[in-house]
């Protein structure tokens, strides 16, 4: 993909397209009924969130939103491996929920400054929204991870398994010196560096240990649309119905 | 194991037969949390409902999608049930402060005043709204002090009497949580007209 | 029963109990409901009152909890981003329904906790058509519309009941039905309008929705001093055929303008009586699937309890932070 805005629009929207399907998985059984109702509106608000970004992939000439998003195969996405891992344990989703959100709002807040006005405009209407769904990340991390040897127990494997993926949020595509030269995002290293900072302020409130970086491979290869063998089945579940009859209006 | 028509159900991968539930120790819940909200700038705060939380922190979180995620809101309270005074209900004619009087001194030193925030019912089955604040010693006495100041309204079928100190509020430059959420029109009602679908439908079989 | 008391599993004989009461207080008690008036939680209240109410605001509650799984069969799968969202926001929706019951099931005395437990050791009842499966994605799309229609019938009555806190979650109930209305009918049209796919999909689901839909009110009450009571106490607000009626009169149009046919051979509107006549329903069926002989019941339990057992070390760990227990009952 050669058009920088389409690159980082295309990792924006599938990130938030399979993060918030997968967290509609927990709709209707988590762990306490008002969880329920928040986590909820958060994976709707990702959906959300991705609609609005494949809307501007639409106006710049990409296929319509619904196309987009229900008929290409795991190849064709460019979301991070994280995103796509199965939900797991409640701790596990929490966990992936605090690392990506953390790392979602200053990204928006970053593209709040864009170059490119459409994004800019839809980054900054959504900083609310974001402030929300960190609020209640930290919460969460701050209250379990300072509560029940099982909690800390279930929680420290939740942030050894997702952390190597988390960095693989932060992976660049050829695009990055020209999506940077453009002004369109400040580039993922300063965004990494920033979101590190973020998340050890956090874990340093809590009995949970943040693994050494140094040693940590980052899991990479969503960006380019290489992926877990988690994906293609999401990915076919998600579209069951739509493919039944590609003529149809729904 | 169980098979199900539901994918999410099938990846838990549960067995044919649930094992017996764990039994459950007595008072193995949270303590509840009664909501307010404001609805637009200026607005009287006006009771929701409760949630159940292990901490006020905790009770915004749930509260706020619980009880704010249709419409504009612009402010939330939450109290802890447990801090909250409430009067007896009284008939819907009827005002509860006819019997209030005046607390009597007692000898123990008077507490440092603080801040109650009053709420009025109108009428039964209808929400306690916040009528302000009053200053007094205890919260007997602050009722005695809503009396006095709120006590021409009529009728006042019950009134809770919240310590200000146990009530959780936003931060005003925190309300932009609530800005996009007029937009989510997906969950709205008004969102859906197909009236014109089916009068096409109507045209095209001939049934109109 | 999802909302209407269902005094046909209520024993014949049963007693009112009413002879314990204190008779002034009962008569002001009474007096009060007549007038209008609404109760509220800290009122004296007569036993049965409280009885009964938690009853059917438990089992109401149970409906929206389990009802919440046969849509959310759908939940991964719903075509397209409005359906997408709109689907998660329904079965959230039902959720929070539950929420808001439970709640004031508690400001009479049981606790949220007890009553979890008491639907999954199977104790306590919900609404029988939760038990059926939701094969395909239009199956779904029938439970957003005539469930739900049928669901906001009973919930209208019951908002003008006598019990505050009851009528308060109604109205917030109420208020979001309306969204699960127009969006379930505006998918069943987007269904029924559509492809020849499309209309068969959903001409099936409705063939396979219909006997239970029928059997949604409860069989015709019948005429007790239970009943008549709990009429006068405004608990029960609408007779079962009432309600079976209404729904009929406002929905049979609807379905067949868009082209669907309705199973069932019999059913036709009595121009002389104004009355809806249609092939009795299975109550024998209904007893069963009630009694935990459905298609689902096994299942719907299971997932229920496996949420709460899944769930329980989060609640362990916040609870393990509090001191001792302070309120469980909510004020209103
Ligand atoms: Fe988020
Ligand atoms: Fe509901
Ligand atoms: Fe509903």
């Amino acid at each position: 993909m050669t058009d920088p805005k389409k690159d980082l629009l295309y990792r924006l929207a599938d990130d938030q397209l399979i993060l918030g399907h997968r967290n509609s998985e927990w709709n209707g059984l988590g762990p306490i009924l008002e969880e329920d109702i928040a986590f909820s509106s958060m994976a709707q608000d990702k959906l959300g969130h991705a609609l609005q970004l494949y809307s501007l992939l639409h106006e710049l000439g990409e296929a319509e939103p619904d196309t987009v998003a229900f008929t290409r195969n795991a190849a064709q996405f460019h979301c991070s491996q994280l995103v796509e891992l199965p939900i797991g344990d409640y701790a596990f989703s929490l966990m992936r929920h605090f690392l990506f959100d953390h790392a979602e709002l200053l990204r928006f807040e970053a593209l709040a400054a864009s170059s490119y006005e459409p994004l800019a405009q839809v980054a900054r209407k959504l900083k609310g929204e974001l402030k929300y769904h960190v609020l209640h990340a930290n919460t969460w991390i701050r209250q379990l991870g300072t509560s029940t040897e099982e909690a800390l127990e279930k929680l420290q494997a939740a942030l050894d398994l997702t952390l190597p993926y988390a960095l693989g949020l932060f992976e660049k595509t050829e695009a990055e010196p020209a999506i940077i030269a453009e002004g369109l995002f400040i580039g993922e290293d300063v965004l990494r560096a920033q979101w590190l900072e973020n998340i050890s302020r956090v874990l340093n409130q809590t009995q949970l240990e943040l693994p050494d970086l140094s040693a940590i491979t980052p899991v990479g290869g969503g960006r380019h649309g290489e992926h877990t063998e988690f994906l293609q089945p999401l990915l076919d579940e998600m579209a069951e119905v739509f493919r039944l009859d590609p003529t149809a209006d729904w | 194991m169980l098979s199900s028509l539901d994918p999410r159900i099938a990846r838990l991968a549960l067995p044919d037969t649930a094992p017996a539930p764990t039994p459950k120790a007595a008072f193995d819940q949270f303590e509840t949390f009664e909501v307010f909200h404001q609805k637009k700038d200026g607005a009287a705060y006006t009771y929701v409902g409760p949630v159940h939380a292990p901490s006020a922190d905790v009770a915004f979180l749930f509260a706020k999608e619980q009880y704010s995620r249709r419409f504009a809101c612009t402010g939330m309270w939450v109290v802890p049930t447990s801090a909250i005074n409430l009067t007896p209900y009284v008939g819907d004619q009827e005002s509860v402060y006819d019997g209030v009087s005046a607390i009597v001194p007692t000898a123990d030193a008077p507490a440092e005043p603080q801040e109650y925030a009053i709420f009025h019912l109108k009428k039964r089955g209808k929400a306690h709204t916040n009528v302000g604040l009053v200053r007094a010693a205890s919260a007997a006495d602050a009722l005695y002090q809503a009396k006095l100041t709120f006590g021409e309204q009529r009728p006042v079928v019950n009134v809770w009497v919240l310590p200000w100190n146990e009530v959780l509020t936003l931060d005003p430059a925190d309300r932009d949580i609530w800005l996009t959420t007029p937009e989510k029109k997906y969950r709205d009602a008004i969102a859906y007209k197909v009236q014109d679908r089916i009068e096409r439908f109507k045209l095209e079989t001939g049934t109109k | 029963m999802y909302g209407s008391v269902s005094t046909h599993d209520i024993p014949a004989q049963a007693t009112t109990g009413l002879e314990n009461e204190d008779p002034q207080q009962l008569a002001e008690f009474e007096a009060r409901i007549a007038r209008g008036e609404k109760i509220e939680p800290d009122d004296y209240m007569p036993a049965l009152y409280r009885k009964q109410l938690i009853r059917m605001i438990e089992q109401h509650a149970h409906s929206e909890i389990i009802g919440s799984l046969p849509e959310g069969t759908w939940i991964t799968r719903a075509p397209g981003f409005r359906r997408k969202m709109a689907q998660m926001a329904k079965v959230q929706d039902e959720v929070g329904h539950a929420q808001l019951l439970y709640s004031a099931a508690e400001t009479l005395g049981k606790s949220r906790e007890d009553m979890l437990t008491d639907l999954i050791n199977g104790k306590s009842k919900y609404s029988n058509v939760f038990n059926y499966p939701t094969p395909t994605w239009a199956d779904s799309n029938a439970i957003s519309w005539l469930i739900d229609a049928g669901a906001i019938v009973n919930q209208m009555a019951n908002a003008r009941g006598s019990y505050g806190p009851y009528c308060r979650a109604l109205e917030r109930i109420c208020a979001e039905e309306s969204f699960h209305l127009k969006y379930g009918h505006d998918a069943v049209v987007h269904m029924a309008t559509g492809t020849p796919i499309q209309r068969r999909m959903m001409q099936e689901a409705l063939n396979r929705w219909w006997p239970p839909i029928m059997t949604f009110f409860g069989p015709a009450d019948k005429a007790s001093q239970h009943t008549e009571i709990l009429m006068r106490w405004k608990v029960k607000m609408a007779s079962n055929d009432d309600c079976r009626q209404q729904f009929l009169d406002m929905y049979v149009p609807k379905i067949l303008e868009i082209g669907l046919t309705i199973p069932d051979p019999n059913l036709r509107k009595n121009e002389e009586t104004g009355k809806w006549e249609y092939t009795e329903p299975d109550w024998e069926e209904l007893r069963r699937v009630i009694n935990g002989d459905g298609p689902c019941n096994q299942e719907r339990l299971a997932v229920r309890r496996a949420a709460e057992e899944n769930g329980a070390w989060v609640r362990r760990a916040l609870q393990a932070k509090r001191q001792a227990p302070k309120a469980v009952r909510p004020l209103a």
